[in-house]
């Protein structure tokens, strides 16, 4: 791959990847090196995927992976599943609630939402991916992404609220990765 | 289908309509359009997720994390100095057989290709890296100098691996690959130890295939295997020997 067509594939994708490794790692330092490292896998081995119209599945599966080979699954994310599907009504003005709310105060949120219903949740907020690649991406089961993301979008109404009430969001200084090491 | 499973699709309907031409949701949108209390209800779902997108959306990146993607990836995967092939195209040709007085020359159809040779044959329209390390230095002087024959070509593959010859992975195992020219002509060079691909047949007389415009001649010594891939003719290929 060119160097031409590796830069267009960073700036197609990077700041979608980076949004979903933020809701994911919960800190910036965390989502910035996992950005990082997905591309730098593509660099040394993604390049070698036969069809290049995967190459945004391929890296948003890769920063998954990434991710949860960073950390160690808990229990809790299996007992989560048991949970009862989440409150299918949505009051009407929840929506002009939210449409108040800036990005932060939503990625606040989305960060309060379960991890194994957060992943697909925010895959399917970014609207990169559609219901089958997010459960190719997360190795699940259709049926278990819609599950998902009905029980996900019920926590995060839930986290909403909690933070509305609670006031505005506070400010999230963002690193600067130009002082950082190359991998 | 009762409101409830309409409801359970249209979960995962994305708001925008990027998924309007999935058949999945059709029933489940023709329901919302014809049930006035599920269409309510699915117009709110649908405000309220693209709210909540948009405000996804706004979360701009960190200042030099681009930067940092791009520096990192070229210190692993240097870029080409120019783009000079077309991407590869699916394997398939003709079988022709080519007969040598000195050696086998034997030009195959794509098909037939071990992984190693598709592996570099596709790479090589790819990519041209940069060199690091004494080791790696050497041998691409050496495949520059029109005296060096690449079939009595011998390495150390461990120490170039170590010292910065260009590192690609295949079916988890390491490919060496160092790209040279020769009177103009590219050529690029895979080597992999022998014992990482068992399952190949390893070709101690050296083997020609072209497909698509492109060559690749695939030889071996007792540890490695070696393909060379151009886009050359075959000719060129034999030159080299």
């Amino acid at each position: 791959m060119s160097h031409e067509v590796f830069t267009q594939l960073v700036d197609a994708h990077y700041a979608p990847l980076y949004r979903f490794a933020l809701s994911l790692a919960k800190n910036q330092a965390d989502a910035g090196d996992l950005v990082q490292q997905t591309f730098f896998i593509w660099a040394t081995k993604g390049h070698s995927l036969r069809d290049e119209g995967k190459a945004k599945s391929w890296l948003f599966t890769t920063l998954y992976r990434e991710f949860l080979r960073g950390r160690r699954r808990d229990a809790r994310l299996t007992s989560v599943e048991d949970l009862p599907p989440g409150e299918s009504d949505l009051p009407a003005e929840e929506v002009d609630r939210v449409r108040r709310m800036d990005g932060a105060l939503v990625l606040e949120a989305l960060q309060e939402v379960d991890e194994v219903f957060r992943a697909p949740l925010t895959l399917f907020y970014l609207e990169e991916l559609s219901y089958i690649e997010i459960a190719e991406s997360l190795d699940v089961p259709v049926g278990t992404v819609m599950s998902r993301l009905s029980r996900g979008k019920a926590q995060l109404r839930a986290a909403l609220a909690k933070h509305e009430a609670a006031g505005p969001a506070k400010v999230i200084s963002f690193p600067d990765f130009r002082q950082q090491k190359q991998p | 289908m009762n409101n409830n499973e309409a409801k359970f699709l249209l979960w995962a309907y994305r708001p925008g309509g990027r998924d309007a031409d999935d058949p999945a949701f059709a029933g489940a949108l023709a329901q919302a359009r014809q049930d006035p209390a599920l269409g309510a209800w699915f117009a709110r779902e649908q405000a309220f997720d693209t709210v909540v997108a948009a405000q996804l959306g706004s979360i701009a990146p960190p200042p030099g994390l681009r930067e940092a993607i791009l520096t990192g990836a070229s210190v692993s995967r240097a870029p080409h100095e120019a783009r000079r092939w077309p991407v590869w195209l699916a394997l398939a040709a003709s079988v022709v057989f080519l007969l040598g007085a000195s050696a086998l020359w034997r030009m195959r159809s794509a098909r037939e290709m071990d992984p190693l040779t598709a592996f570099a044959m596709a790479d090589a329209r790819t990519e041209t890296p940069l060199y690091r390390g004494e080791a790696t230095n050497n041998l691409h002087r050496a495949l520059e100098d029109p005296a060096t024959r690449l079939a009595s070509l011998s390495i150390d593959y461990p120490t170039l691996r170590a010292t910065g010859c260009h590192t690609l992975s295949l079916a988890g195992h390491d490919v060496l690959q160092i790209c040279f020219q020769r009177g103009g002509t590219w050529f690029h060079l895979y080597m992999v130890q022998r014992a990482d691909f068992p399952e190949i047949a390893a070709r101690d007389e050296p083997h020609i295939m072209k497909h698509d415009g492109w060559s690749a001649m695939a030889w071996a010594d007792p540890q490695h295997m070696y393909v060379v891939a151009t886009s050359a003719d075959p000719a060129a290929l034999r030159a080299l020997l």
